[in-house]
C-alpha cells in the first residue's frame, strides 16, 4: 500500500493507526473524543480535497460547496422523506459529484489563479443562493437560518447516537476509506495521468492523455467524498447552515491542511490536519474566547512559512528525517 | 423600468463602479508587473479603512485629512510585505519568475493573518465614521448626487490618470514598465528589479490607503470586509483586462452598473450572485478582458 515507504515509516504509520483505533479506551471524556473526531473529520476532508487538487496541481478554494450541497441533500431527505442518512449521504455524495462535473467541465480549462478564483466564485454563488432562499420549489431550505436535524434518540438507522464514540469510529472508518482510495488511485493509471498533467499539461496532452477527462474523473470522486464528509458533519452537529457547511472558511481549511502537510501524497493532508486542528483547538480553549481568530492567524503564518521553506509540505522534511534515523537512503 | 428610476440606477452604478475600479487599480498594477495575484488585496483595503477610522475616532481627524497618514502607511505596509515575505519566493525561483500558485498561497497566508489580527484587536463589531458630509448631496438636474461618493469616484479617475501618466513619463515608471515587459532584459540594462517590485507593491497598496480613507465616510468597516472587496477587485481586473489601468476603471464601471441593475430585481445580497456569475462567464468566454488584447 505504501510501496515507497521505509520500514520505519511503515512501523510509524501502523503505530499511529493503532493509536487512533484504541484512543477511546485511553481517553474517555466526551470533550476529548469530540476533539479527536474533529481532527479525523478534517483529515478526511483535507484528504478528499487532495484527491484531485493535490494530484492534478490545481488549487480549488470552492470545495466546501460539495460538502454543503451533500449535507443539505442528506438532511432534507431525512426530514422530508424519512430516508436514513446512511442512504441519504450516498445520494448527497452522488449529487455533489454531478455538481462537480457541471462546475469542473468549464473551469478545468483555466490555469493557476484563474481556476482558483473561479472555484471561489462558484462556491460563493451557491452559498449566497442558499442563504437567501427560504423555499425552493417547495423544498424548505430556510436560508441563512439553516436546518436542524430533528432528534430521534439513539438510533443507528437515523445516524444519531447519544455518545460521541460512534461518531468517532465512523469518521475513522471514512478516513481509512479515503486513505486506501488515494493509495490505490496513486498507483493506478489515473494517478499517473494526473501527475503527468500536474507536471506538464501540454506534454501530457501530446501523449494522448485528455487532461479535462481525467481531472474530471478525479474531481467527481473527490466531490463525492467531500459530500460524504459534509453529510457526516451535518449529522454530527445535527445542524447545517450555508455559512459553516458551504462557506469559504471550510474550503480554506481543507486546502491549507493539505498544502501544509504535503499535497499530492497519501498521508500529507492527514499530517496537516493533525498539526493544525490541535493548534486551533488549543488557541480556542486555553485562551478563551478573548482572541477570536487567533488560530487563523497561526494558520496563515504556518501557511506562509510552509510555502517559503517547505513548498512540498512538511511531510517531505519529515520523511527525510525518518530516513536519516533509520539509516536508509535519502530519496 | 421608468426613466427616472433608470437614471438613478445608472448614477448609483457609475459612482460605485468608479470606486470599484479605483480599489482594483493596485491589484491590476501588481499583477501586470509581477504576475502575482495578491489575495490580501481586499484585506489591505480593510486595514486602510480601520486606520482611517482609528484616526477619526482616536484623534478626531477627518478621514480626508487622515489620508495624509493612511497613504504612506499603506505604502509602507505593501513595501514591507513584498520586501520581507514575497521577495523570498522570487529569490528562490530562477530569473524572478514565480510559480503563480505559490504566490497566491503566500498572499492567502498574509490575508488570513491580517484579517484575523484585526479581528483579534477590534472584535467583530461594525465600525463607522459619522461626519456631516456623509449625507450631503448636490443636484445634477433632478438627480441628487452624494458628495463623498462623488469625491471617491472622481479620485478613482484622477488616480488612474496620474498613475498612467507617471508610468509613461517618470524614470521609475519606465523602469516599472520595462520590468513588466521583460524582467531579464530589465535586469541587464541595470534596473534594480527587486526595488522595482517593492515600489510597485507599495504603490498598489498606497492606492488602497487613499480609498480606505475615501470609503469610510459612507461605508462601515468590519474585519471580514476584505474578501468581498478583494473578489470584486479580481472581477474588475479580469473584466478590464489584466494590467490595463483604464481597463480597470472601465471594468469597475461595468461591474457597478451590472450590480446596480441586478439589485433592482433581486435583493442586494442576491445581486452578488450576478457579479460572481459575470466573473465566471467573462473568465470562460473572454479571459483577456473587455479591453485586453486577445
Amino acid at each position: 500500500m505504501f510501496g515507497s515507504a521505509t520500514t520505519l515509516e511503515r512501523a510509524l504509520i501502523l503505530i499511529v493507526a493503532a493509536f487512533l483505533v484504541f484512543l477511546p479506551s485511553i481517553v474517555r471524556d466526551p470533550y476529548h473524543i469530540h476533539t479527536a473526531t474533529m481532527i479525523v473529520y478534517f483529515s478526511f476532508m483535507a484528504a478528499s480535497w487532495n484527491f484531485v487538487c493535490g494530484y492534478v496541481g490545481q488549487l480549488s478554494l470552492g470545495h466546501s460547496v460539495f460538502s454543503g450541497v451533500a449535507g443539505y441533500v442528506t438532511v432534507l431527505m431525512f426530514t422530508q422523506m424519512g430516508l436514513s442518512p446512511w442512504i441519504g449521504m450516498l445520494f448527497g455524495g452522488f449529487f455533489a459529484a454531478v455538481l462537480s462535473l457541471a462546475i469542473g467541465f468549464p473551469t478545468f480549462r483555466l490555469k493557476g489563479p484563474y481556476f482558483t478564483l473561479t472555484t471561489i466564485a462558484f462556491a460563493e454563488i451557491m452559498r449566497i443562493w442558499f442563504e437567501n432562499t427560504d423555499n425552493f420549489i417547495g423544498i424548505p431550505l430556510k436560508g441563512s437560518e439553516g436546518l436542524v436535524v430533528p432528534l430521534v434518540g439513539d438510533s443507528f438507522w437515523a445516524f444519531q447516537f447519544n455518545e460521541k464514540l460512534p461518531y468517532y469510529y465512523i469518521a475513522l472508518a471514512l478516513l481509512a476509506i479515503i486513505v486506501i482510495a488515494t493509495a490505490i488511485m496513486e498507483r493506478s493509471k489515473l494517478g499517473y495521468y494526473l501527475k503527468a498533467i500536474r507536471g506538464d499539461r501540454d506534454g501530457a496532452e501530446a501523449l494522448g492523455i485528455n487532461p479535462t477527462k481525467y481531472s474530471l474523473i478525479a474531481l467527481s470522486i473527490s466531490a463525492f467524498f467531500t459530500g460524504i464528509g459534509g453529510a457526516f458533519f451535518a449529522q454530527f452537529f445535527r445542524y447545517i447552515n450555508p455559512e459553516r457547511n458551504m462557506g469559504i472558511d471550510l474550503s480554506i481549511d481543507m486546502a491549507i491542511m493539505s498544502i501544509i502537510g504535503g499535497q499530492g501524497t497519501v498521508l500529507g493532508p492527514i499530517l496537516g490536519s493533525f498539526i493544525l486542528h490541535p493548534i486551533a483547538e488549543v488557541a480556542r480553549t486555553s485562551l478563551g474566547g478573548s482572541f477570536l481568530g487567533l488560530h487563523l492567524v497561526i494558520y496563515g503564518a504556518v501557511l506562509a512559512l510552509t510555502v517559503l521553506y517547505f513548498p512540498q509540505g512538511i511531510i517531505v522534511p519529515l520523511r527525510k528525517l525518518l530516513a536519516r534515523i533509520s539509516g536508509g537512503d535519502v530519496k | 423600468m421608468d426613466p427616472t428610476l433608470a437614471l438613478h440606477v445608472v448614477k448609483n452604478g457609475l459612482l460605485i463602479g468608479g470606486i470599484y475600479g479605483g480599489v482594483a487599480l493596485g491589484l491590476s498594477l501588481i499583477f501586470g508587473v509581477m504576475r502575482i495575484i495578491n489575495f490580501a488585496h481586499g484585506s489591505m483595503l480593510m486595514v486602510a479603512m480601520y486606520l482611517a477610522w482609528g484616526l477619526w475616532a482616536g484623534l478626531g481627524l477627518h478621514p480626508y485629512i487622515g489620508a495624509i497618514i493612511t497613504v504612506p502607511a499603506l505604502f509602507g505596509l505593501g513595501y514591507l510585505v513584498q520586501a520581507c515575505i514575497i521577495s523570498h519566493l522570487f529569490r528562490r525561483e530562477k530569473a524572478f519568475v514565480v510559480e503563480p500558485l505559490s504566490a497566491l498561497l503566500l498572499t492567502a497566508g498574509v490575508f488570513l493573518v491580517m484579517d484575523n489580527l484585526v479581528l483579534m484587536i477590534f472584535g467583530p463589531d461594525v465600525r463607522a465614521v459619522s461626519i456631516d458630509l456623509a449625507y450631503a448631496n448636490f443636484f445634477l438636474g433632478d438627480i441628487p448626487i452624494n458628495i463623498p461618493r462623488f469625491i471617491a469616484f472622481v479620485s478613482a479617475i484622477g488616480v488612474a490618470g496620474v498613475l498612467s501618466w507617471w508610468l509613461k513619463t517618470s524614470d521609475m515608471g519606465r523602469a516599472i514598465r520595462a520590468t513588466a515587459q521583460n524582467r531579464d532584459a530589465a535586469t541587464m540594462v541595470g534596473i534594480n528589479v527587486p526595488l522595482v517590485y517593492n515600489i510597485t507593491f507599495g504603490l498598489g497598496t498606497a492606492i488602497l490607503g487613499l480609498f480606505g480613507a475615501l470609503l469610510v465616510p459612507f461605508f462601515s468597516v468590519t474585519p471580514t470586509l476584505g474578501l468581498a472587496f478583494g473578489i470584486k477587485s479580481f472581477v474588475v481586473v479580469v473584466l478590464g483586462g489584466i494590467g490595463s489601468i483604464w481597463g480597470c476603471v472601465v471594468g469597475g464601471i461595468v461591474l457597478g452598473l451590472f450590480e446596480a441593475f441586478a439589485s433592482q430585481f433581486v435583493t442586494a445580497t442576491s445581486a452578488q450572485i450576478f457579479s460572481f456569475g459575470l466573473f465566471v462567464v467573462i473568465l470562460l468566454v473572454r479571459p483577456s478582458g473587455l479591453l485586453g488584447k486577445a
